[in-house]
């Protein structure tokens, strides 16, 4: 603990000046959008930079959720991103798993390609994927995008998940396996139960994969009804003039609970990030 | 089986059943090692690793919109096109500035913040952090959605805060120049709460002992920074600059979105924008396909000169 | 409950390390026996072989009469005790007690009977509802061990479970675990690498170093008859003192001439006629540290008295350590209270050493020369 008079006067009030002007900017677009996604119909188009505006409606959020494909495209993106989720829990607790607890031979080679996945550009996979859901005519289907998701949030949550198992302690399968478990058994009654932290991470960093994509998802899905989230908000946003109000009142509905999870669980992520780093 | 004769054979009939036992403890070991990675391997292999090899023999290939079903293996005609045209390689340059400019900004505000938020007096550190990671938290194409709607010219709000403050209004979006320092600047903004957490993180495990060593010895708190913070946060921070280069230089969704596809002109691209745009919007496939090859080579390089430089292969493995 | 058997027992590693060589022993049917060496010994690995978590390289292990090389450590009813309890912590002390019982599929009434009547044995009735994260070190240590006595198994397994508590609790659990023992009858395998441990808890001990078992005794036979040099000094607190020299003289007037002193001992007539044939050969002698007294009227019958330099004195109330030194040889002496003059390098003391309790250890092999050979035990 610092003594409190070690600190001079001027250096916290420059630290919280810093802290407050950086607060502000993180804040402020997202109050344009509140304030945008209440305003009157005919009043979207204003310079005015107040918060509240005058003559504030929920207007558009009545039209976008009755009379646009917002709640279909909510569905759609639900659906995926749930998929994608379970997938990317499952896949890398296991992957992760066996890569933390045994050593064999290919086991560096397969770290070491986990990692260089993330060097390829979005065309560098979405490009030849194209070309074969063409080809199978699986374009506008939920099972391409699911697939290319999970696999784009596989590795880094497969290194994730091997840095948190990688701290703890391996005598606890042993006790468990000697107790009468089989090794799968050891695993996932003891050692998944106690990897929750980073499942949750694992979970999240899926989730979002999937909730928050664009480029991809315009590539493989064509017709309106079958959107996700992103897809149809960009729409909207394409048309300044007529839309923009829809526009704010939908990123303001999606945004707001994966931001409140991602908020609740930053306190993990704090921790995740790092023993994946540095225990990686 | 066996039991019986063990107890009493010779140590020959023992060597056998242990070499026995080995093997069948090292197929169920194998068995139960590939039930866990099976899957992930095969989605990989399918996903990543054969699509890869595909986008090989498609950059070796003149496949486009013309010959989307009859095309073939024309050699390495195609990376000689995407390395002589021109506009490619003012790409390339831009691209770089994205790539330091960005990451420059993410690590410097990123640490600094973190720094401060760091600090003992601070309080209400929760609320803070909190409110210094919503823009990591806010889904990026909403952001980019968003920055463009704030960089319109006569409604965004960027332009009108300058015209409180009596500064001219800016055509952001379209000229080429403005729109460059447009997706920057979006890009900025959501990427700095990540190097502030994993800051955050490295400088938690810093030991106070090492300021209070250093206050006793009489040190200005920039000394303390760059002799104790800077070289204990560089093992958590070399890894995570490394992937935020290779975010940055692969984020397509930022420059996209915020410039509606490269406006004004096709002006505002960087190289994955650009390929994506000469795939889907051109369909020149077998041409996009040698680019993707190109970016990937790049990126591939210099994580390995700069890991190597930086001595933090220890740390990622 | 069983005994444990193992034939030339051996394990070598992937890199090629052998961190066992050819083990073989017997551990009786509710015997409690030791394992005790100085770390990288062995002493673990032979353990987790018999528990099923390191492969068998080679050789033969029988618990009871089943030879288990071939079966999972779940088959073969073992339980163990860990160095860190590994208690799973998300589960409380009643589930992690009652974890091993219900995986092998028990009667939920049979289950809370056993896991009861556990913790009634062990004290920790009042915590059963609690996570390990809340629990004292020693309440941790007394739920792995319930964790395993619930399990009734054949075989015991402690893997020094004690290491990690503080002294005061070390010896209390060491007598509990003792009296567990009895009171289970049960077949215990125990590691450490404290030998007052072994010595204090063992009907046995078996001795590791550098993955050779050394000797496997009684505790006392293991302390009064040595088989080695190595066994002699790790065995006992203060250590053994070990003098180099050689044998001189003929016929039955032998006595230890130490080198570059002239501090000489005459041999009693059983260790000359065993050391005969070693006359004129580099020899060790050693002696433990009571076996050493000040001169004069307390000091033993036939004991031969030498000249040393004292240079430190402990005074324990109970008894005095010294430190002495003459030329290259240094001794420690546990001696009685009594008047000791101040130490320093001009202090000189006489030692007498009690000539019946000399042993004499080659130097090439370290092998002892005059030992009886090991106790029958069965």
């Amino acid at each position: 603990m610092a003594k409190p008079n070690s600190t001079n006067l001027g250096g916290m009030i420059w630290a919280y000046a810093v802290l407050a002007v950086f607060a502000f900017i993180s804040v402020y677009p997202i109050t344009r959008i509140i304030t945008v996604s209440l305003r009157p119909g005919d009043r979207l188009l204003s310079t005015s930079l107040d918060f509240i505006p005058d003559g504030a409606t929920l207007d558009n959020y009545r039209v976008l959720l009755f009379e646009t494909p917002f709640l279909r495209w909510l569905f759609n993106s639900l659906l995926v991103s749930v998929v994608v989720t379970i997938t990317g829990v499952a896949l890398a607790s296991t992957a992760g798993y066996a890569l933390s607890r045994y050593k064999f031979r290919g086991r560096n080679s397969m770290l070491g390609g986990l990692l260089i996945t993330q060097m390829f550009p979005a065309t560098m996979l979405l490009l030849p994927l194209y070309v074969v859901l063409i080809n199978l005519r699986l374009l506008d289907s939920y099972l391409g995008l699911v697939v290319i998701y999970s696999a784009t949030a596989l590795p880094f949550c497969v290194w994730q998940m091997k840095g948190y198992y990688d701290t703890i302690p391996p005598a606890l399968e042993e006790a468990a396996r000697i107790d009468g478990c089989t090794p799968w058994q050891a695993f996932y009654r003891v050692i998944f139960p106690l990897a929750a932290p980073a499942l949750v991470i694992t979970a999240l960093f899926s989730f979002m994969t999937a909730w928050n994509e664009y480029v991809v998802a315009n590539v493989v899905l064509q017709d309106t009804a079958m959107f996700t989230l992103p897809l149809g908000l960009k729409m909207f946003q394409n048309d300044m003039s007529t839309q923009w109000g829809l526009y704010a009142a939908g990123a303001l509905l999606v945004s707001i609970p994966v931001v409140g999870l991602f908020l609740i669980l930053s306190r993990y992520l704090i921790s995740g990030l790092t023993l994946g780093a540095v225990k990686g | 089986m066996l039991e019986g004769k063990t107890t009493t054979a010779g140590l020959k009939v023992q060597q056998r059943t242990a070499a026995q036992s080995k093997t069948r403890e090292a197929r169920q070991r194998t068995l139960f090692l590939w039930g866990l990675l099976g899957p992930t391997v095969l989605i990989v292999l399918a996903v990543v690793a054969y699509p890869f090899v595909y986008n090989v023999v498609l950059s070796l290939s003149n496949m486009n919109i013309y010959h989307i079903r009859d095309w073939e293996v024309i050699g390495l005609q195609q990376y000689a096109s995407v390395l002589t045209e021109p506009a490619v390689w003012v790409v390339f340059f831009k691209t770089v500035v994205w790539t330091l400019v960005n990451i420059v900004f993410h690590v410097g505000l990123g640490v600094w913040l973190a720094v401060i938020l760091n600090k003992a007096f601070i309080v209400g550190k929760p609320a803070w952090r909190v409110l210094l990671i919503l823009p990591w938290a806010l889904p990026q194409y909403i952001t980019a959605l968003t920055w463009r709607g704030m960089f319109n010219y006569e409604y965004g709000a960027i332009n009108l805060i300058g015209g409180v403050f009596g500064m001219d209004s800016i055509a952001w979006l379209t000229s080429p120049f403005e729109a460059f320092v447009a997706v920057i600047l979006t890009n900025i903004w959501l990427g700095f709460p990540f190097m502030m957490v994993v800051a955050l993180g490295g400088l938690q495990s810093i030991p106070g002992e090492l300021y209070e060593a250093a206050d006793v010895d009489g040190a200005s708190e920039w000394t303390k920074f760059w002799k104790i913070t800077a070289p204990l946060l560089r093992p958590v921070m070399i890894p995570a600059i490394t992937l935020g280069i290779v975010w940055t230089f692969n984020n397509i969704n930022v420059v996209w979105l915020v410039s509606n596809g490269g406006e004004p002109n096709d002006q505002t691209h960087i190289l994955v924008s650009y390929v994506y745009e000469a795939a889907f919007s051109m369909y020149r496939f077998g041409w996009a396909a040698a680019l993707s090859m190109v970016i990937f080579g790049i990126l591939f390089l210099f994580t390995q000169v700069f890991l190597k430089k930086t001595n933090a292969t220890e740390a990622a493995y | 409950m069983a005994r444990v058997r193992l034939d030339t027992v051996r394990k070598v590693y992937p890199n090629g390390f052998e961190a066992v060589h050819g083990a073989s022993f017997e551990v009786q049917d509710g015997e409690f026996v030791v394992f005790v060496g100085p770390s990288g010994c062995g002493k673990s690995t032979l353990l987790r072989m018999i528990a099923g978590l390191e492969e068998i390289t080679s050789g033969t292990l029988h618990i009871g009469d089943r030879v288990v090389n071939d079966l999972a450590p779940k088959d073969r009813d073992v339980a163990m005790v860990f160095q860190n309890y590994a208690l799973y912590p998300h589960l409380t002390v009643y589930d992690n007690m009652a974890f091993g019982l219900k995986i092998r599929k028990f009667p939920k009434a049979e289950i809370d009977e056993r896991v009861r009547e556990a913790a009634r044995i062990l004290g920790v009735e009042q915590v059963l509802d609690r996570k390990p994260k809340l629990l004292s070190g020693g309440q941790r240590q007394r739920v792995a061990v319930g964790r395993a006595i619930v399990r009734k198994p054949e075989v015991f397994l402690f893997d020094e479970p004690l290491s990690n508590l503080d002294a005061k609790l070390r010896v209390q659990m060491r007598t509990e675990i003792s009296r567990l023992h009895s009171q289970l009858g049960a077949t215990m395998i125990y590691v450490t690498h404290d030998q007052v441990e072994a010595m204090t808890m063992g009907d046995r001990i078996v001795v590791l170093k550098d993955g050779e078992v050394q000797q496997i005794d009684t505790p006392l036979h293991l302390y009064d008859h040595p088989a080695n040099q190595f066994v002699a000094g790790f065995i006992g607190s203060p250590a053994m003192n070990f003098l180099s020299g050689r044998i001189d003289g003929s016929g039955d007037a032998l006595s230890f001439v130490a080198d570059e002193t002239a501090l000489s001992v005459p041999l009693g007539a059983s260790d000359a006629s065993l050391l005969r044939a070693h006359a004129g050969q580099a020899i060790t002698l050693g002696i433990r540290p009571e076996d050493l007294y000040v001169a004069g009227p307390t000091a033993p019958n036939g004991s031969a008295t030498s000249r040393w330099t004292l240079d430190v004195v402990e005074p324990m109330g109970n008894e005095i350590v010294l430190y002495v030194s003459s030329g290259p040889h240094t001794a420690v002496a546990r001696v009685a209270p009594q008047p000791i003059p101040e130490p320093g390098t001009d202090t000189d003391i006489d030692l007498a050493l009690d000539t019946s309790k000399l042993h004499f250890f080659d130097q090439e092999t370290e092998a002892a020369l005059t030992e009886t050979p090991t106790a029958d035990l069965a």
